[in-house]
């Protein structure tokens, strides 16, 4: 009898190893907020969740590749309120020196969008590989300086007058039901996905994050694979300060101020180990979509949204709690 | 490379943390003092002296934790909470216990606040061993939320006036209030970092986590002690600076944060733990008050200031990297 309900007990546990707690958890916040609530259930809530987790899976993405190589991105909130300032004011440039067609417009005020956010990408990467600076501080720094450039850029005023194209059909144009960011951050996650599993490029972000010496010593250029986390976690940040800006029609200095903290947050429920060199894509797609259901949640509930930081907050201690208690005992079984 | 930063390190190491960071501050004030002769006013000098009296604490608290190889991400949200909680029970009070009282209670609940605040940082630091940044960052969040949540959001006013007066515009010996108890915590910091075995163990802390443990100190102890010493510091700096600004604002610490971690990286503060005594915080706040009071003068617009504030703290974080190098 206890044999028995031991060996049960160890196949639950493998498989709740395997898969984490992560799942059930979100499965049983959704029940208890479908019977709660039912209108969580209704489809244009379901997709509002899902365009939300969306643009938290893209940035958070970029956040889990930097963690795994043993930084962290502070920067990424301000990297997406850059971008959509100067998005916005090369769309604007862009029609005022002459060029009528909207669809090139919106290409190339796009391309040139990115740039900032290639640059503070670089600079990151630059600073924490080859000058060996503290992680925190240069992307601290890089953050204060992005936000502020952003900011006395537009003056604190938002830019209008973007191509209707951008605004209307990028911003809440629709395939099949669903909004094109959501379509964005499936083909991101997928190319994640392959890139982690499939090719020799992921496996040496694991190696470089999971022992950087070693890695070294066996022959990796380490800088090149942190340098490059950086700018992929920027130009990540970037997608999503090109779709929020979409979204909101205007281009905001002020744009992803909680995107830092969420994204930080989504990494550490899905798993991503701050000592670096651990975490999977799809387990931070998972957190994203927790952790938009879970805010999703708290606004049908009619929670104020003061409390909502609290709440994550509480999440955040309580999954990095559940993380080092898993360390610990496993440090005590070998 | 290496070699040659080696060859001529030595040197510098000797005399930069000296000589560099006073002369730094001293450039700076020269420089203003050139394009606006109010800057070397008698006003703006107790000017200087207030403000970075009032960022000293803040940088100290963040110097006690930095010296463990942590974070203390959350000092601003403390100031915040701080700054509300003890206001609401002055202003409470104010009516049925007189001044004198609801100021005693406001400020011991603010330090107790701050207390508790890093009471809760250090547990889940040093007991639960969860990374000091992620755990700052999760209570960053949580009190800024409580800050904001009782407070509605907006600035609690009417503080009793005896409360600015003791803790902000009264002098003693022609010195401001906030300069003599900055000075006095000075004292006591440098004495317990430097002179007791508190102080040793956390130098030890940073240096090597195993050393310590080796050692036989109760390391965990002496690692939540740190940190509750550090929200106790930023809650004194919570109220230093609502009697400042006389009234209880729920986003008074936000910009805190970034700005206490370069004071005591920027005074020698390094991050990869172990080093930084009193020093680091005294020049740091003086340097980065020095600046933003010069540029504030030179009405240099609101949001270049942080632009020119990050570039320091990288210019900060890249002289500790060569430092370490060096040694």
């Amino acid at each position: 009898m206890t044999a028995i309900a031991a060996s049960q007990q160890s196949r639950l546990g493998r498989v709740m190893k395997a898969i984490g707690i992560l799942p059930v958890v979100l499965i049983i916040t959704c029940i208890l907020l479908a019977l709660y609530e039912p209108r969580f259930l209704r489809t244009s809530n379901l997709i509002n969740v899902l365009r939300n987790a969306s643009f938290l899976a893209i940035i958070s993405a970029g956040q889990m590749l930097v963690i795994i190589v043993g930084g962290f991105d502070i920067s990424v909130g301000a990297i997406v309120a850059l971008t959509s300032v100067s998005t916005a004011l090369s769309m604007v440039g862009l029609s005022t020196i002459g060029i009528e067609s909207a669809p090139l417009i919106v290409l190339l005020g796009c391309l040139a969008g990115l740039v900032p956010a290639l640059v503070v990408g670089i600079v990151n990467g630059f600073f924490v590989s080859v000058m060996k600076i503290s992680p925190f501080m240069v992307t601290i720094g890089t953050m204060t300086m992005a936000a502020g450039i952003a900011g006395y850029v537009t003056g604190g005023t938002p830019i209008y007058d973007m191509p209707e194209l951008f605004t209307r059909e990028i911003g809440r144009g629709r395939f099949l039901e669903l909004p094109y960011i959501v379509y964005a951050a499936a083909i991101v996650l997928l190319a994640l996905w392959y890139m982690q599993t499939q090719t020799r490029l992921g496996r040496y972000f694991y190696a470089v994050g999971g022992n950087e010496k070693a890695s070294r010593l066996s022959g990796l250029n380490t800088r090149k694979y942190i340098w490059l986390a950086y700018i992929l976690s920027a130009l990540l940040a970037g997608i999503v300060g090109i779709f929020l800006t979409a979204r909101v029609g205007s281009g905001e200095a002020t744009l992803g101020s909680t995107l830092m903290l969420e994204s930080i947050s989504v990494a550490v429920i899905g798993g991503v180990a701050l000592k670096g060199g651990v975490g999977r894509i799809q387990m931070v797609a998972l957190s994203a979509i927790f952790l938009s259901v879970l805010s999703n949640g708290m606004s049908l509930a009619r929670i104020d949204s003061k409390y909502h930081i609290i709440i994550i907050g509480l999440v955040i201690i309580i999954a990095v709690a559940a993380e080092s208690y898993r360390e610990n005992r496993r440090s005590r079984h070998v | 490379m290496s070699e040659k930063t080696q060859a001529y390190g030595i040197d510098l190491r000797a005399v930069a943390p000296h000589l560099l960071l006073p002369l730094a501050i001293l450039g700076v004030v020269a420089v203003f003092a050139m394009l606006q002769p109010a800057m070397l006013s008698a006003d703006n000098a107790v000017n200087i002296m207030k403000q970075s009296s009032l960022f000293f604490f803040v940088a100290c608290a963040q110097l006690v934790v930095i010296i463990t190889r942590g974070f203390d991400l959350s000092v601003g949200a403390t100031v915040s909470l701080v700054s509300v909680a003890s206001s609401m029970a002055m202003t409470a009070l104010l009516p049925s216990i007189g001044a004198g009282a609801s100021i005693f209670v406001g400020v011991v609940l603010g330090l107790l606040i701050g207390a508790a605040i890093g009471a809760v940082n250090g547990a889940l630091v040093a007991y639960g061993r969860i990374n000091p940044f992620v755990v700052t960052l999760a209570t960053m969040s949580v009190f800024t939320g409580v800050a904001t949540t009782i407070s509605g959001g907006f600035p609690i006013f009417n503080l009793p006036d005896a409360f600015t007066f003791a803790f902000n515009q009264m002098t003693i010996l022609l010195l401001p209030i906030p300069l003599v108890i900055a000075g006095l915590v000075a004292f006591a910091l440098h004495f317990s970092l430097t002179r007791t075995v508190h102080g040793r163990v956390l130098y030890v802390l940073g240096d090597s986590n195993e050393v310590a443990h080796v050692g036989g100190r109760r390391v965990k102890e002496h690692l939540f002690l740190a940190y509750v010493t550090s929200g106790v510091l930023a809650s004194v700096a919570g109220l230093l600076m609502t009697a400042q600004t006389g009234s209880g604002e729920p986003n008074l610490g936000t910009s805190l944060v970034l700005s206490s971690i370069a004071a005591a990286v920027i005074g020698g503060a390094s991050l990869r733990g172990g080093t930084g005594g009193i020093s680091a915080p005294v020049y740091g706040s003086l340097l980065i008050v020095c600046l933003s009071i010069g540029m504030n003068l030179q009405q240099i617009n609101g949001s270049l200031q942080p632009v020119v504030i990050g570039a320091i703290l990288v210019f900060g974080a890249a002289l500790d990297a060569y430092r370490t190098k060096s040694r």
